[in-house]
């Protein structure tokens, strides 16, 4: 009862920028794009009325603002930044830097269409573009999860045996520009779960003096310093994320499964699987089919890097189908396929039976209907029937015209 | 790294200043690479990719390959061929005899047997094997010394070395393709004359070297088993201590396989590309810079003022403030302290005369090169 | 650590130590490691440096186990120098203002070259400008090329230079036609900007002091130091510094300091020498040699800027040089 009180209609910019000032973050740097600017608004009210303190960057640029957080990291500040769309990729050198250089700077990504054209609508490839350099990568599914996490986030960027930093990636307008229920944790809680960021080596004075990032000759030095990030990712993998949900479920009460959601799974002949808000369109299917006795079955990931694929594997071991819902394309790629297929085929490759696998590219930014979904579903189940390699896996959906 | 199995390869490594030989080294390494062309076999030249960018002094090596060495040759690896696979090293600046090459490695290191010394100076060729002897040789070797004074057979001293080169590798090159080859590229009857004269001049002096007569092997023997015992594997990120200690040893490595052998496991490494910084006042133990002197300053102080001036204006920072010391580990003998002195106390001494009281009746570093358009 | 603020006027009241020590793989005679050496001393210990890409990065470094700095010091990308200052310095002041760090001030330096600070990091410099953290200061080191990738022409390099983007030939004489970009103007005219200077370092004091004034104003603060460069310009190493002096000398380089709205020239040769000396000297101008039209053309650029830097020194105001382009 008292909880249901508590909660507050925020949208997505607003549960985030809540975040962050509850992460008692110090520095922040901002860019105008669109649809995660409300995220920087809402931050540059909060400061500007006194709710929080923190130095507030106006940039003159994506890559400005995503070096000057990098900067402020490595003095021991507390970061935070965003970005979308085109926007991102301008700041595209910078990010890279900061996971190399291993920077627990924690962003948002409000993921949209890149140019060209200009797009306001929803694709994941922005974000994606950096699967491979060394980001943590989220998808939150409404604004409730971004805001726990923003803070998880954190916890785990920071954490000594990690040290990368941290994108969450938001399904564009559907999250930042929508108001839902949100209940804000205990700031008692927050503390508990969030030890204040003390680099080991920081850049000051102060402290022990070093050199950061030098360059260097490979033959000396160089593979070793990329294995160190690999094993970072592995750890952030095996033990500090798993303990981070485990501790904020203690705390909180609110439970998430680590790195997979999932909806009527066990006796799932078909799956549907996506990331982020879409998410609660697959559940509405799965519930739609399941009243028709149609064993459908969906899963929902909540990290794609580090990727769970021991996690799917082990979920799909009995599942003769899988659809990926994927906001993504992959131009050229193997089947033609997207991002997120592809990623899954490479996980779950080396399993003895695999399900089936197809893919449902949502591209462009257009909205993904119900009927769309209903007619995703339709074609797996099809599939399904047909036996173990679907005729034509790959799918564009929504577009009008043939699907050659 | 390139196996020594290769037999069928002539190699030839060419070492010059950077910048101020960069051109003609670059020269020299195409005509030898196009008279093999023309001889029917297959070639490459390129620059020690470590060697780039060419920084003022500081040495750098073009090799040419005759032959088809397989593997993605050498590219841009900084790590000396290993093995012994050259049949000529040619020296364009006679300072570089007294140091080592920017990598610590040796003018002699992979040389063959019966394989050519050519160096570019006024002195006899028995004064050079001293020197080579006493700096830049740790192995047997039997081959051969050639010296030219380039400045004899043409202002640019490309055309000195080549018809040198020639002549000790006759056995792998046609001196006729070597003349084709300059046609081809361009150079008028003067150049071509200067290279026959020079082809013809040259006197090959033969040499037998043992490694325990040299300096650098005698230094190096003893040193191996201790550098062997590894640097740096023992456990977790380093702090400032471990890092200091294998700096240090990394530093003393007399050989760059030796100093790759020291570096560390990616688990010593401190997450963020973190390195530790000396104190202040300290000089960097991690890389001296003394190889990149052709000429050294030295200070009278019967006329020094004491004003600080060489002290201000050495880009380096190797003088000392109080007393007025130049640091020889660092100094890269640039010659601003001498320009700046006003009452001339700092006289540039080539670094022959410094060491071995050696007189180079010219000095024929060219002072205005061309910049080296292929990068 | 107390800040070191005090102006010296002799040589010998140089601070003995370095920051930026001995043990580079700079070129001999490299006038922008000359620059590092004396800015840091002039910075002093309390100092966290950021090193945009370049010469002053590449060349400093090369290997591993070699790093030549004794403060903290950390890379920025090239067209980062800007925001690379700026959230050093936001983060010492957040951190000092939540009471996460004692309040003790620190130098912010950032040493880049015209590269990274004149063209792509324009933008980000020109943002570090329009803000207000103290001891906070920008040094462009002007070698007027992009020096580490082999001397490609940048938008600080002279009219009449050769450099492998701008070579000259028959059909494009001149070299570069560009005009050099006056980077220290442009940022003076940021609005409240306290400090901006321009600097050579023939004149070690002069800069010194400079970088003294810079880090007290109060405000990111700017300087712009002229570095000859024996591989780009094309001269023996040793020349480094005479070649600094002429180009003041003969006017090519001007000294000027900018103080809270208030303009005033540090070098006033009383008669400025033919540019000629300046030129003869490098290099990459010998294609100019014989081109008396080009070579005049550069003597009335610099005469008539100087009408504009004198009128400057007497009314304390800043004026925008303007001088017609080449007309061959």
């Amino acid at each position: 009862m008292k909880a249901a009180i508590k909660k507050q209609m925020w949208t997505g910019a607003r549960a985030i920028a809540e975040a962050v000032r509850m992460a008692d973050v110090d520095v922040i740097a901002a860019y105008p794009i669109r649809p995660y600017t409300g995220i920087m608004n809402a931050l540059a009210s909060m400061i500007a009325k006194g709710e929080f303190q923190a130095e507030y960057i106006v940039c003159d640029s994506e890559h400005s603002q995503f070096e000057a957080v990098k900067h402020a990291s490595a003095v021991g500040a507390r970061t935070f930044v965003g970005s979308s769309g085109t926007g991102l990729i301008y700041g595209t050198e910078a990010a890279i830097v900061t996971a190399l250089g291993q920077l627990p700077v924690v962003g948002v990504v409000g993921c949209r269409a890149l140019d060209d054209p200009g797009n306001f609508g929803m694709e994941w490839n922005d974000a994606l573009l950096f699967r491979d350099v060394g980001w943590i990568m989220a998808w939150a599914r409404d604004p409730q999860e971004a805001l726990d996490m923003i803070l998880a986030a954190y916890r785990t960027a920071e954490d000594p045996k990690v040290l990368l930093p941290h994108f969450i990636a938001l399904d564009g307008a559907a999250i930042t520009h929508v108001a839902s229920p949100v209940l804000p944790p205990d700031k008692q809680h927050v503390e508990e779960f969030l030890p204040p960021y003390k680099p080991l080596h920081p850049l000051d004075p102060k402290s022990d003096s070093i050199s950061k990032a030098m360059h260097v000759a490979p033959s000396l030095i160089g593979p070793e310093q990329r294995k160190v990030l690999d094993v970072a990712m592995k750890r952030a993998k095996n033990e500090v994320i798993p303990q981070a949900w485990k501790l904020w479920g203690d705390l909180t009460g609110r439970r998430y499964p680590a790195f997979m959601d999932a909806k009527d799974l066990a006796d799932a002949e078909c799956v549907l699987l996506t990331m982020g808000a879409y998410s609660k369109n697959l559940e509405y299917v799965v519930e739609k089919y399941r009243g028709k006795n149609i064993k459908l079955g969906s899963i929902r990931l909540r990290y794609f890097r580090p990727f769970p694929a021991e996690e799917l594997k082990e979920a799909v071991k009995d599942t003769k189908a899988i659809g990926i819902v994927d906001f993504s394309y992959s131009l050229g790629s193997p089947s033609y396929g997207s991002i997120l297929y592809n990623e899954v085929k490479a996980a779950l490759y080396d399993m003895d039976t695999r399900p089936l696998i197809m893919d449902f590219i949502f591209a462009g930014g257009r909205e993904m209907t119900i009927p769309d979904l209903d007619q995703a579903t339709n074609l797996l189940i099809g599939a399904a029937k047909t036996g173990k390699n679907a005729e034509r896996p790959v799918r564009w959906m929504t577009v009008r015209g043939e699907d050659i | 790294m390139v196996s020594s199995e290769l037999e069928d390869l002539t190699w030839v490594a060419i070492h010059g200043r950077g910048v101020l030989n960069t051109a003609q080294a670059s020269q020299i390494a195409s005509v030898v690479s196009q008279a093999g062309v023309f001889a029917g076999r297959d070639a490459s030249y390129y620059m020690r990719y470590d060697d780039s960018p060419e920084r003022v002094q500081l040495p750098l090596i073009y090799y040419a390959v005759l032959g088809n060495p397989g593997i993605g040759i050498v590219l841009p690896e900084e790590v000396e061929p290993v093995g012994n696979i050259f049949d000529a090293v040619a020296v364009l600046d006679s300072s570089m005899l007294v140091h080592p090459t920017s990598q610590r490695a040796l003018l002699l290191d992979g040389v063959k047997q019966e394989s050519s010394l050519v160096v570019n100076t006024s002195l006899k060729a028995d004064l050079v094997l001293k020197l080579v002897k006493k700096f830049n040789c740790a192995q047997d070797w039997d081959g051969k010394v050639v010296t030219v004074r380039c400045s004899k057979y043409h202002p640019n001293l490309v055309f000195g070395m080549i018809g040198a080169l020639a002549k000790v590798l006759e056995d792998q090159i046609a001196f006729d393709d070597v003349v084709d080859s300059l046609e081809a590229l361009g150079q008028k009857s003067d150049a071509i004359a200067a290279v026959k004269r020079s082809h013809k001049d040259a006197a090959p002096m033969r040499v037998s070297l043992r490694a325990e007569e040299c300096d650098p092997y005698r230094l190096k023997s003893g040193l191996v088993e201790r550098y062997r015992s590894i640097c740096a594997s023992n456990g977790g990120p380093w702090d400032r201590l471990k890092y200091m200690e294998l700096k240090q040893r990394a530093a003393e490595a007399p050989t760059y396989e030796l100093r790759v052998e020291c570096m560390p496991r990616w688990e010593v490494l401190a997450p963020g590309l973190i390195e530790f910084n000396q104190k202040p006042g300290e000089r960097n133990i991690g890389f001296k810079t003394s190889f990149a002197r052709s000429f050294r300053p030295v200070q009278d102080p019967r006329l020094c003022i004491n004003c600080k001036l060489c002290h201000i204006f050495c880009p380096d920072g190797a003088i000392d403030f109080d007393p007025i010391s130049v640091d020889y580990d660092y100094c890269k003998g640039c010659g601003i302290c001498s320009t700046v002195c006003g009452p001339k106390a700092i006289t540039m001494v080539h670094e022959l005369k410094a060491l071995e009281d050696a007189d180079e009746e010219e000095i024929l570093t060219i002072r205005r090169a061309l910049i080296e358009f292929a990068y | 650590m107390k800040e070191d603020t005090h102006l010296i006027m002799r040589p010998t009241e140089v601070n003995p130590e370095d920051y930026y020590v001995s043990g580079h793989r700079t070129c001999a005679g490299c006038g922008a490691a000359l620059g590092y050496r004396l800015v840091l001393k002039a910075a002093g210990s309390n100092t966290v440096v950021l090193g945009p890409t370049g010469c002053m990065y590449v060349a400093n470094a090369h290997q591993f186990l070699t790093s030549p700095y004794t403060v903290p010091w950390y890379h920025t990308q090239l067209g980062a120098g800007g925001p690379a200052g700026i959230g050093t310095a936001a983060a010492f002041r957040a951190l000092i203002f939540k009471g996460k760090r004692k309040n003790e001030p620190v130098n912010v330096l950032v040493y880049g070259g015209d590269g990274g600070l004149a063209d792509i990091g324009f933008s980000g410099l020109s943002m570090a400008l329009s803000y207000d953290y103290e001891h906070l200061l920008y040094v462009m080191y002007d070698n007027e090329s992009y020096a580490n990738t082999g001397i490609q022409a940048s938008s600080t390099t002279p009219f009449g230079s050769s450099t492998t983007f701008t070579p000259s030939g028959k059909v494009k004489p001149i070299g570069n036609e560009r005009m050099k970009k006056n980077v220290a103007l442009i940022a003076a005219c940021h609005p409240g900007v306290k400090y901006v200077a321009t600097a050579s370092i023939s004149h070690p004091l002069d800069l010194i002091n400079k970088v003294r004034m810079a880090l007290a104003s109060g405000r990111p603060s700017f300087i712009h130091v002229l570095v000859p460069c024996p591989k780009g310009w094309i001269h023996p190493p040793e020349e480094t510094i005479e070649i600094a002096r002429l180009a003041v000398d003969t006017g090519m380089w001007v000294l000027w300091e900018y103080k809270e709205g208030s303009f005033s020239l540090s070098a006033k040769p009383t008669k400025r020498k033919d540019i000629k000396e300046y030129i003869t000297k490098q290099g990459r101008f010998a294609h100019l040699r014989g081109n008396e039209e080009a070579i005049r053309y550069i003597q009335m650029m610099v005469d008539r800027e100087w009408e504009n830097w004198e009128e400057m020194d007497r009314t304390k105001k800043l004026i925008v040089p303007w001088v017609p382009s080449f007309q061959q």
